[in-house]
């Protein structure tokens, strides 16, 4: 027996009547910054985000997600999951055509998952539940999982499974297809030209199978890669969108009380990013658990979210941002208390020895948060020096846990199955990534909780393991909870309807449209 | 003439062997490759991940190998390929070439014009408050840090003035064809030019000024002078003349350095140059690219010098074609 | 000697230049003596304007920090940067300067060879590279600058050991059995001295602004103050809060004017006749 779980048009003409409160304009080019430039545009092989960000809007996935997370149609317009929860099957949009006129079918997609498999880390621990894909017709596909796999019906979107064109790729050396520098999509915008260190330019895909989309004619995506001179290209009206993180935090509040601009912080629902230190419980001193929980007394975070944030984001409670499922604040809490963190030093018996610590190269706010830090740190009676590496020598310290302290932030995907959990298992400890517990923790109960949460049903059941192990993580300080990030996305106005999903401008420009 | 050509020649595609094979090394050296940048960028990886990019890459080869084949490609005028970028590095660095030398060589003719203006009213008055004044005012643009004057710039004439753009080469989607665009693009350049220009403003007009002074002590001068010629003609027709000399080798050495060391203009203003695309090259570890901007720059600066050097000894005989 | 400073002194802009560096040298030296609190102490709330709070009366910066503060340490690194750097950058030239000019020949083809492998390639680019490739910290970064800034002075040097070689006292050394290094130390390098300080006093400015520009690139020393750093990171509120860099950028123009002027004020006095090269 197969139950109905949402009924595609319902949904989708209720978007629309949200979207309608206006006429769209029809026409008209958009300028937005992207930054830094992407080293590629061929998504399933380049999977940075500013790649995620201009490609998204020229290849398409199965699924879309609301601000909510709902799953809505994209390539997909219905599907269905059996009772014991381990069938998906997709039925297929009918007339969708990739930007060089060939149709889309469900070879397509089974081909795509075969391929992301292999090019992509990140679908490759989507699928590891998946035991079989199969297309019955051209418009169908089923999934068929090993056992029950709780968020199985997040991992469509865009970035995380974009649908390749068969008909190029197949048989072919994906790494040197010509394709990869004009890429083909099925998206509303066609790929144009890209100048490199200057613009990327996309236009509309005439044949766009979602009738009278896309809005604009055309989007530039402009490389600047000064951050200052990025708002003052906003500021003079050469561009008129800045995605989150174009510019720097202490710039925000400025550029949106210029005349004509809106801002908002919704669009990043499904990454939910989440910052952090690693705490490398491997260093004798930090093993000890008074240690890192004094490190959590000592950071004053409400002051990083209000001067180097401006105000934007959340005290992190926990491992679980709060934007993403089973998230629970019922556990134990840590203020800003730099006596207790003084008392709990003394306590663990730290004599002053040297920790280490390494902000993320990633420009002006990250370094001034890594002084902060420092200087909270300094304040209860670390001695602490500062590690400045550039982006690869970061990535290197990170991967060969090479490290005291180390700042990062990581998106959450919606699920602590897929965004959580691979952070604090000890299965995940593998030298070598950058994006799964380098900690080093271990604790065979925390295992436990996030195998069983992840292929348990129902979703009370699963809140409650997922409950369970935020405490005790809580409890141990595995690594430094931080903040639940927010990246404004800064934008004229009259840009209207651009972020009107999860993942925000990375596939908004299907909607948008510009008021003369 | 010609043997002392081929000399420099021999030399210099020495000089660019060594710099290859030691480059290729020390690039090695940071932390860090270009598959770890990636994996990073990824926003998620696992050691297979990195293992495929390093294969892609070629990394996984032994170094000896890895710099066989890429003094290989050197020697038959192949830079190689850029994985990160997906493209040849030759296509890569000719993409930029235009931009750069533009803004280098107009950088340069406005620095020369107003060092040498500069440089001689300052020899014409050299000792007293005047020259001090010249000195200073010249100074200033050269003591200020380079990106604090190209963002002052960019507020007065972009922000409060509004009379220039503030970023980029041209208008990006206006299609000029033309005059236009030839103005279009000339108004995108006058910062980043003037900025530039002004740097090196100061060190042509110290040049300049001692070069002055020295000439005016020579004998053909005083000649000049004993036979009652007019100090203005004597200025311009004898001392400037002569005095260009050490100016214009300066200038050789220079302008090849402009343009790999324009990375903090190009990044402030977003002009798409080489030294941006060196810059960018090294934080990505894009090793192939990194030593391919290094290889063009070193060589233009190589050939900047021989020609100068050319000019130099053709205009003044008395230097010997003797290395 | 005398006459020497006779000469500086009546050269106006070597005497401000000498005011202005000698100012500088005392804040770096007893600066922190005098005002002990530390610049990295968020002290205040943020962007606090200038002279508004007398207990930071030059303002504060995006995380409260004492602008003040941060000068007065910043003389210290930022000079420290440019002197140490100049000097290493001294102790390779001279000597690979001295050893070619006055052997000549091959073992003057293999030193100018190496030179000019270090000066082809632009200096700021080398720069960087090395700064990335050892990571930076305050000694990778004097090593980069000292690198890039030794080409000139070898080339310098060469050509007033070329000339004074030939000179008479020196022929007579050779004559009376000198040995090479006591020539070259006694006879030879105190006579070619001159220009050296000329140069070595432009080249400290020239360090100071490398190191400002190396922070603007994020390439400083993050556990030290300089007022390249602190140029660097106002840069992106200079809309809101123009003191966080306005000061050290004054600080940097001055000091880097002060050397110049006294680079200038030194070549007139010490050596009317060679007033060229000045880089």
């Amino acid at each position: 027996m197969l139950k109905k779980l949402m009924v595609a048009m319902a949904l989708s003409a209720s978007v629309s009547t949200m979207a309608l409160a206006q006429t769209p304009k029809e026409g008209g080019v958009v300028n937005a910054v992207i930054q830094p430039e992407p080293p590629g545009l061929f998504l399933p092989m380049v999977q940075n985000g500013p790649t995620q960000m201009v490609s998204g809007n020229i290849f398409e996935g199965l699924l879309r997600y609301s601000k909510k997370l709902e799953p809505q149609p994209g390539l997909a317009e219905s599907w269905t999951v059996s009772d014991d929860a381990k069938t998906y099957t997709f039925k297929l949009k009918q007339g969708v055509t990739w930007h060089d006129g060939k149709p889309f079918t469900s070879a397509d997609v089974l081909f795509s998952v075969n391929m992301l498999k292999e090019t992509s880390a990140r679908a490759r621990t989507n699928m590891v539940q998946v035991d079989k894909v199969e297309a019955p017709d051209d418009f169908t596909v089923v999934f068929t999982l090993k056992q029950p796999f709780g968020p199985f019906m997040g991992i469509f979107e865009v970035g995380s499974l974009p649908m390749v064109p068969k008909h190029l790729y197949d048989g072919t050396d994906w790494k040197t297809n010509p394709n990869n520098n004009a890429p083909i999509g099925t998206g509303p915008f066609m790929f144009k030209e890209w100048k490199k260190g200057s613009y990327i330019r996309m236009v509309k895909n005439p044949n766009y199978h979602e009738k009278g989309l896309p809005h604009l004619d055309e989007v530039y995506w402009q490389v600047i890669p000064d951050a200052a001179a990025r708002s003052v290209a906003y500021e003079t009206g050469k561009v008129d969108v800045l995605p989150g993180g174009s510019i720097e935090n202490f710039d925000v509040p400025r550029v949106s009380k210029l005349a004509n601009t809106c801002v908002t912080g919704e669009g990043w629902e499904f990454f939910s990013p989440m910052a952090w230190m690693w705490i490398n419980n491997r260093n004798p001193i930090l093993a000890n658990k008074k240690v890192r929980q004094a490190i959590m007394f000592a950071l004053d975070r409400e002051f990083a979210r209000d001067v180097i944030w401006n105000g934007l984001g959340k005290v992190a409670t926990g491992p679980s941002s709060s934007a993403i499922k089973f998230y629970t604040d019922d556990v134990p809490k840590y203020p800003y208390d730099p006596e207790k963190a003084k008392a709990l030093l003394k306590e663990a018996g730290y004599k002053g020895e040297k920790i280490r610590i390494m902000p993320l190269p990633y420009g002006e706010t990250w370094q001034r948060w890594g002084e902060a830090v420092k200087q909270n740190l300094t304040d209860v009676g670390f001695n602490i020096e500062t590690i400045a590496t550039d982006v690869p020598g970061s990535n290197q310290k990170n991967m060969e846990w090479d490290f005291d302290l180390s700042f990062t932030y990581l998106y959450q995907y919606g699920d602590p199955a897929l965004g959580v959990g691979r952070n604090y298992v000890s299965s995940a400890i593998v030298k070598g990534q950058l994006f799964n517990n380098l900690e080093g923790y271990s604790n065979p109960e925390v295992d436990k909780l996030f195998a069983d949460g992840a292929v348990a049903t129902p979703d009370s059941k699963r809140k409650e393991l997922y409950d369970k192990a935020q405490k005790i993580l809580v409890e141990d300080v595995p690594v430094a909870w931080l903040l639940e990030l927010q990246f404004p996305t800064i934008m004229k106005c009259n840009v209207k309807n651009l972020i009107t999903t999860g993942i925000g401008v990375n596939d908004g420009f299907r909607d948008a449209w510009i008021d003369k | 003439m010609l043997s002392f050509v081929a000399q420099r020649i021999v030399k210099g595609v020495f000089v660019l062997l060594a710099i290859v094979v030691l480059n290729f090394f020390l690039i090695r050296l940071a932390p860090g490759d270009p598959a770890m940048v990636m994996a990073g960028e990824a926003g998620a990886s696992d050691p297979q991940f990195v293992q495929q990019l390093r294969e892609k890459f070629g990394l996984d080869k032994p170094l000896p190998e890895q710099l066989g084949i890429y003094v290989k490609g050197i020697v038959t005028g192949d830079l190689g390929y850029s994985f990160r970028q997906e493209a040849p590095v030759s296509r890569l660095i000719l993409d930029r070439l235009p931009a750069t030398l533009l803004l280098t060589l107009t950088a340069f003719a406005i620095s020369l014009m107003l060092g040498i203006t500069f440089g001689t009213l300052a020899a014409r008055f050299a000792g007293t408050w005047a020259d001090t004044a010249i000195t200073v005012l010249a100074l200033l643009f050269y003591a200020t840090p380079i990106f604090w004057v190209a963002l002052m710039a960019i507020l007065l004439f972009s922000v409060y003035l509004g009379w220039l753009p503030s970023f980029g080469y041209e208008t990006v989607g206006a299609n000029y064809t033309g005059w236009q665009h030839a103005l279009d693009v000339g108004a995108h350049l006058a910062m980043p030019a003037l900025t530039i220009g002004l740097f090196f403003m100061a060190t042509y007009t110290r040049m300049t000024r001692a070069s002055m002074l020295e000439v005016k002590r020579l004998d053909f001068v005083k000649t000049a002078r004993a036979k009652g010629l007019r100090d203005n003609i004597i200025q311009r027709r004898h001392v400037l003349r002569n005095a260009l000399l050490p100016v214009v080798t300066l200038a050789g050495v220079h302008s090849g350095t402009l343009i790999g060391g324009a990375v903090l203009t190009e990044t402030v203003f977003a002009w798409p140059g080489i030294g941006r695309l060196m810059y960018e090259a090294l934080l990505q570890r894009d090793y192939n690219l990194l030593l391919g901007v290094f290889v063009v720059c070193s060589a233009m600066v190589l050939i900047f010098n021989l020609v100068t050097d050319l000019v130099y000894r053709l205009v003044d005989p008395r230097i010997e074609f003797a290395s | 000697m005398m006459k020497f400073w006779k000469r500086m002194l009546r050269h106006p802009g070597g005497v401000i230049g000498l005011i202005i560096v000698l100012i500088a040298i005392f804040i770096a030296l007893f600066g922190p003596t005098l005002f002990p609190n530390s610049p990295w102490r968020m002290v205040q709330r943020p962007f606090v304007p200038p002279f508004v709070n007398p207990r930071v009366t030059l303002g504060t910066d995006a995380l409260g920090r004492d602008v003040f503060a941060g000068l007065i340490y910043g003389a210290r690194v930022s000079l420290l940067v440019g002197m140490v750097s100049t000097i290493v950058a001294l102790t390779i030239g001279v000597p690979v300067g001295a050893i070619a000019g006055y052997f000549g020949g091959k073992v003057d083809d293999l030193m100018m060879r190496l030179t000019e492998f270090f000066q082809v390639i632009p200096s700021i680019a080398l720069a960087i590279v090395l700064v990335a490739i050892l990571q930076p910290s305050i000694y990778s970064i004097v090593a980069a600058i000292a690198i890039v800034s030794w080409p000139p002075v070898a080339r310098l040097v060469r050509g007033e050991v070329l000339s004074l070689r030939t000179r008479e006292y020196v022929q007579a050394a050779v004559v009376t059995g000198q040995s090479n290094s006591w020539i070259i130390w006694r006879e030879i390098l105190p006579n070619a001295l001159s220009p050296v300080i000329v140069l070595a006093s432009l080249m400290v400015a020239n360090a100071i602004l490398l190191e400002s520009s190396l922070s603007f690139l994020g390439l400083g020393d993050p556990n030290l103050m300089s007022w390249g750093y602190m140029v660097g990171a106002g840069r992106t509120v200079i809309r809101q809060a123009w003191w966080i860099t306005v000061f050290p950028g004054i600080a940097i123009l001055l000091s880097v004017l002060g050397m110049n002027l006294i680079g200038e004020g030194l070549n007139d006095a010490l050596n009317p006749r060679l007033a060229k090269d000045s880089r």
